[in-house]
């Protein structure tokens, strides 16, 4: 008997298919459709043509077509895509998966190979996502002494912590998603945040390679967040606020790298130091200490970590971007949306189609993401690119650059900023 | 290219004969230099072109040793070896020495040999296979007396880390380099 | 309670200050060996080389086969540069035998033994450069090293465990055209060790990292028996091709590269600067080799040797590598010990790393120029 289903009978199948049937329509009622009501009860409905936009009308946006885009551009204005989308996680994960494969490519082409090649059609594309699922489904394993609570949520607070961070950046003019006065110092606090978590999780791992690499990790943050947070007073003083959307108008004539070159490098150097990128990726030297404060973690345990590290690259990228390079500031280079769409409608052949809330987005929003994506990009290649040219540098060589070398160059930089304060080139009242 | 079956020529092979031609001279000085100081103590067993061979009784291998290092101007050992003669009830141990510091010696290689009783029921470190170490004389033996030491049952006495080097920890065998230590299936 | 332990073990006693590391065998930055190292703080404040998880007892098992059987299996310590360690105990072979090798065979081994140093060295290099993180000094010596290993293919017909040399010459004859591929490939890999130079030996952060870590000073070298590029690193010029010159090297014109400072990026550099070196020496052999004649000397089966002895060595790519032969008359030796550089060189380690930072400890390791499995023989 080599048949496929040796057991087959027609009734069996027919009960199957009712069976799943049934299941569904009573787990749609009983969960999904209370679900859909909740989540639209949470998100801030918006005000269409004088009438609040109920669960009830939006959904009669199937039976009114001419309904689908102010609903979605209402959608697109809320709070909750704004955090799980665009400017916030969404878009910084897009971002850093293109790193993690601009990466790949490129080390690979540095190096005469091929990098990832087979998986997906063009030049391995979907190795990442092959990847992705080769950790979730790999087993967890939790070292027996550790302490299993704070192992498990050191990841997670990386995780989020990363976010928080990719939260603070304005990516186009009013696209932010926590539009800070203090924006700056938050960036501070939060970067704050991750040399507790990585000596927590080495520590955690009652483990003698992670504990000298979570010791190291920590030396090495701690003493680079002083020539970090140094090298950025300069921007400061010459804006007088600490939000970073409007340092980034401020910028609208001239970058800050124009006058703060010194800043602008020792804020370089420190980024690559704050993520451990090679020559300053001590806390992971897989040759001194196996690999470092990540040694004892294992499936997506490890793949939150390296998805928390390159969302971090991304927000230090963007946020060199912000203070330094302009941020959405650029030529305008979007063409504007036609008029006659909005005031005639769509001409397709013999129909007219009217949409009413065109355009979904504004002219300024597309350009300003467009640059601000162009400049990452940018920066985030000048990260990538140290990684296949130096080796990695000992502790005590890393420390006294950090302590000694890059303060001293931060001082300076301030000392330039109050120069070109109290000469009155720049800040308030200055000559540009 | 030439077929390979045409190239190979065909020669006899032979062992060397004994040519009773006149030994190289600088090496001859060599061992007439430890012979004049130690007379019967020493036995030259050969002298070949850079190479010189001298057996010595274990008692006097410190002094013979120290000579060599001062007088002649040996300065490390390459290798140290141990040979199990069990017709013999003795384990030879060959100390191969060179020079880097004399020019003239660096084409030379001394062969110290001395030899130390065999039981056959070795109980390394405990029984009588003892002999002086080395390497307060040439440093550079520590890690081959080591080895010969776990290899062969060789106790060397004056080695200040007579531990297990190559062996895992738990080897509760005879030393495997002895003769009666046999391959399986061999 | 006191538990039983096997006879040689014993319990350590646990310091508060000092934590004991385990840096192998499974551990990234170390080779088939464990180092026990002891920290304080980034301090190590002692390290004990514990070798041997890939001994195979390759001397033992040379004592149960005869002289030509020993060959596959005495080259599997270090397969890539398994014509240099075979080199010695051919040469210990044929002096037992009594064999005269023709000229053009003593070429050949030339030719075949430089190679085998860029095999090995390469591979060396690329373990180096990753060890200081450096990934693409990984990448480039390991696909360079290709090209040696299609040379060395093309001429035994193997990559790696050639089998090439025998006792009376080499195993068979160069393939056809061999002369040339050899040339235009050898030419590519010095330009390509001159671009090594940009990217690795003049970059400042390893120039910063490497100097003057693991000083060993010329009197600690030769006192501690070191050999190979180790000792030639420390300022000492020994090395056997130009000292004891054994083949044809004597009729080559063969440079012996000395540096002074001794310190892990003088060893580091010093292997390099040998594989320039060997460059010039295949191109010397290739030019001065015979046309033709033959390469083997035919063998009777299960050849005896006489009641003798023989020391003979070579430089391999880790240094001196010796072949002690005793023969009792039998067909098979009575006892073969190979006295190999990487084990000489091992004592070093516990000297050089006392005392040094955490995070040189790969750096001072790897370039001792130390081949685990070789050691363990």
């Amino acid at each position: 008997m080599s048949v496929i289903a040796p057991k087959f009978r027609l009734g069996y199948f027919l009960k199957s298919l009712t069976d799943n049937i049934f299941w569904i329509i009573v787990l749609l009622t009983l969960v999904g459709i209370p679900a859909i009501m909740i989540v639209l009860f949470f998100i801030d409905l918006p005000v269409l043509d004088g009438t609040l936009l109920t669960p009830f009308l939006a959904f009669t946006m199937m039976f009114h077509p001419e309904l689908a885009v102010p609903v979605v551009k209402s959608l697109l204005y809320s709070d909750f895509f704004r955090i799980a989308a665009f400017p916030g996680f969404g878009f910084a994960a897009l971002l850093a998966a293109g790193t993690i494969f601009a990466e790949r490519k490129l080390l690979a082409k540095l190096q005469l190979r091929v990098g990832p090649f087979y998986c997906g059609k063009f030049e391995g594309i979907l190795q990442l996502m092959a990847d992705g699922l080769k950790l979730i489904s790999k087993e967890i394993i939790i070292p027996a002494k550790a302490d299993k609570p704070i192992f498990w949520t050191a990841p997670i607070l990386f995780v989020a912590t990363a976010a928080a961070f990719v939260s603070l950046i304005p990516v186009a003019p009013g696209w932010v998603v926590a539009d800070l006065d203090v924006g700056l110092l938050a960036v501070f606090a939060i970067i704050g945040f991750f040399p507790i978590i990585t000596i927590l999780s080495a520590w955690s791992a009652n483990s003698k390679f992670p504990f000298i690499g979570g010791i190291r990790a920590l030396h090495q943050m701690v003493s680079f967040e002083i020539p970090l947070i140094l090298s950025l007073l300069g921007v400061v003083i010459l804006t007088g606020t600490l939000n970073l959307s409007e340092i980034v108008e401020s910028q609208s004539n001239y970058w800050f790298i124009v006058f703060l070159p010194i800043g602008a490098i020792v804020f370089f150097i420190s980024v690559l130091a704050e993520l451990e990128r090679i020559p300053f990726d001590l806390p992971e030297a897989e040759s001194e200490i196996v690999a470092g404060w990540l040694t004892e973690f294992s499936g997506m345990i490890y793949g939150l970590v390296q998805l928390g590290s390159y969302l971090k690259l991304y927000a230090f990228a963007a946020l060199f971007v912000v203070l330094f390079l302009g941020g959405w500031q650029g030529p305008m280079i979007v063409p504007p949306f036609p008029a006659e769409i909005i005031t005639h409608g769509i001409e397709a052949g013999p129909i007219t189609v009217q949409v009413p809330g065109l355009p979904i987005t504004t002219q300024e929003m597309l350009n300003g993401t467009l640059w601000f994506t162009l400049k990452t990009v940018a920066v985030i290649f000048f990260i990538l690119i140290p990684r296949g040219v130096f080796p990695r540098i000992r502790i005590d060589m890393l420390l006294s650059i950090g302590w000694n070398k890059l303060i001293a160059l931060a001082f300076i930089n301030i000392f330039i900023a109050l120069g070109l304060l109290y000469a009155g080139v720049l800040g308030p009242g200055g000559l540009l | 290219m030439s077929d390979s079956d045409t190239s190979i020529q065909e020669t006899e092979t032979k062992p060397v004969v004994e040519n009773q031609q006149e030994l190289p001279k600088f090496e001859k000085d060599q061992s007439d230099k430890i012979t004049a100081k130690f007379g019967s103590k020493t036995e030259i067993a050969f002298v070949k072109p850079d190479r010189i061979r001298v057996n010595v009784k274990k008692e006097d291998i410190l002094d013979v040793a120290s000579f060599i290092r001062d007088e002649l101007n040996y300065d490390h050992a390459e290798s140290v070896t141990g040979v199990d003669f069990p017709a013999d009830k003795e384990i030879e141990v060959v100390y191969h020495l060179g020079s880097y510091t004399d020019p003239q010696l660096s084409r030379q290689v001394l062969s110290l040999a001395t030899r130390a009783p065999r039981e056959d029921n070795p109980n390394p470190s405990n029984d009588s296979t003892k002999l002086p170490s080395l390497r307060d004389i040439f440093y550079s033996v520590e890690f081959h007396e080591r080895e010969c030491f776990e290899m062969l049952g060789v106790f060397f006495e004056g080695h200040p880390d007579n531990r297990r080097l190559l062996l895992p920890e738990d080897w509760a065998d005879l030393p495997p380099l002895r003769k009666d230590f046999a391959i399986k299936g061999r | 309670m006191t538990a039983r332990l096997p006879p040689g073990l014993q319990l350590e006693k646990v310091d508060d200050r000092i934590m004991t590391l385990n840096v192998g065998p499974q551990h990234p930055g170390s080779g088939h060996m464990r180092l026990i190292i002891q920290v304080d703080g980034d301090r190590i404040v002692s390290c004990d080389p514990d070798p041997g998880y890939v001994h195979r007892g390759e001397e033992k098992m040379a004592e149960y086969r005869n002289y030509i059987t020993n060959i596959p299996h005495l080259e599997r310590p270090v397969i890539h540069d398994s014509c240099n360690i075979l080199y010695p105990y051919c040469l210990g072979v044929e002096e037992l035998l009594g064999l005269e090798v023709s000229e053009r065979a003593k070429y050949v081994r030339v030719i075949a033994s430089e190679l085998n140093r860029f095999t090995y060295t390469l591979y060396w290099l690329a373990i180096y450069g990753i060890f200081l993180g450096h990934s693409t000094m990984f990448m480039w010596p390991a696909g360079d090293r290709e090209l040696a290993i299609d040379l060395l293919e093309k001429l035994t017909g193997a990559r790696v465990t050639h089998s090439y040399f025998v006792p009376g010459g080499v195993r068979n004859d160069l393939p056809a055209n061999f002369e040339d591929v050899c040339l235009r490939q050898i030419n590519y890999l010095e330009k390509r060790l001159k671009a090594y130079a940009d990217i690795f030996y003049d970059n400042p952060i390893l120039i910063a990292r490497t100097e003057k870590t693991g000083v060993l000073s010329r009197e600690d070298a030769i006192r501690l028996g070191t050999t190979g590029t180790v000792l030639r690193a420390s300022g000492v010029d020994y090395d056997v091709r130009t000292k004891e010159p054994y083949d044809v090297y004597d009729e080559l014109d063969v440079h012996t590269n000395v540096l002074k400072n001794g310190d892990s990026y003088d060893r580091s550099k010093t292997p390099w600067l040998d594989m320039l070196e060997s460059c010039n020496i295949i191109r010397q052999a290739l030019e001065k080799m015979p046309k033709s004649g033959s390469v083997r000397v035919k063998l009777k089966p299960n050849p005896k040797g006489g009641n003798d002895e023989v020391y003979k060595r070579v430089e391999s790519g880790r240094g001196s590598l010796g072949a002690y032969i005793v023969s009792r008359s039998k067909p098979e030796p009575y006892r073969v010990k190979l006295s190999v550089g990487s084990f000489r060189n091992l004592i070093c380690m516990p000297y050089l790393l006392k005392g040094e930072k955490l995070g040189n400890m790969p750096a001072v390791y790897w370039s001792l120029n130390y081949w685990p499995v070789e050691a363990d023989r």
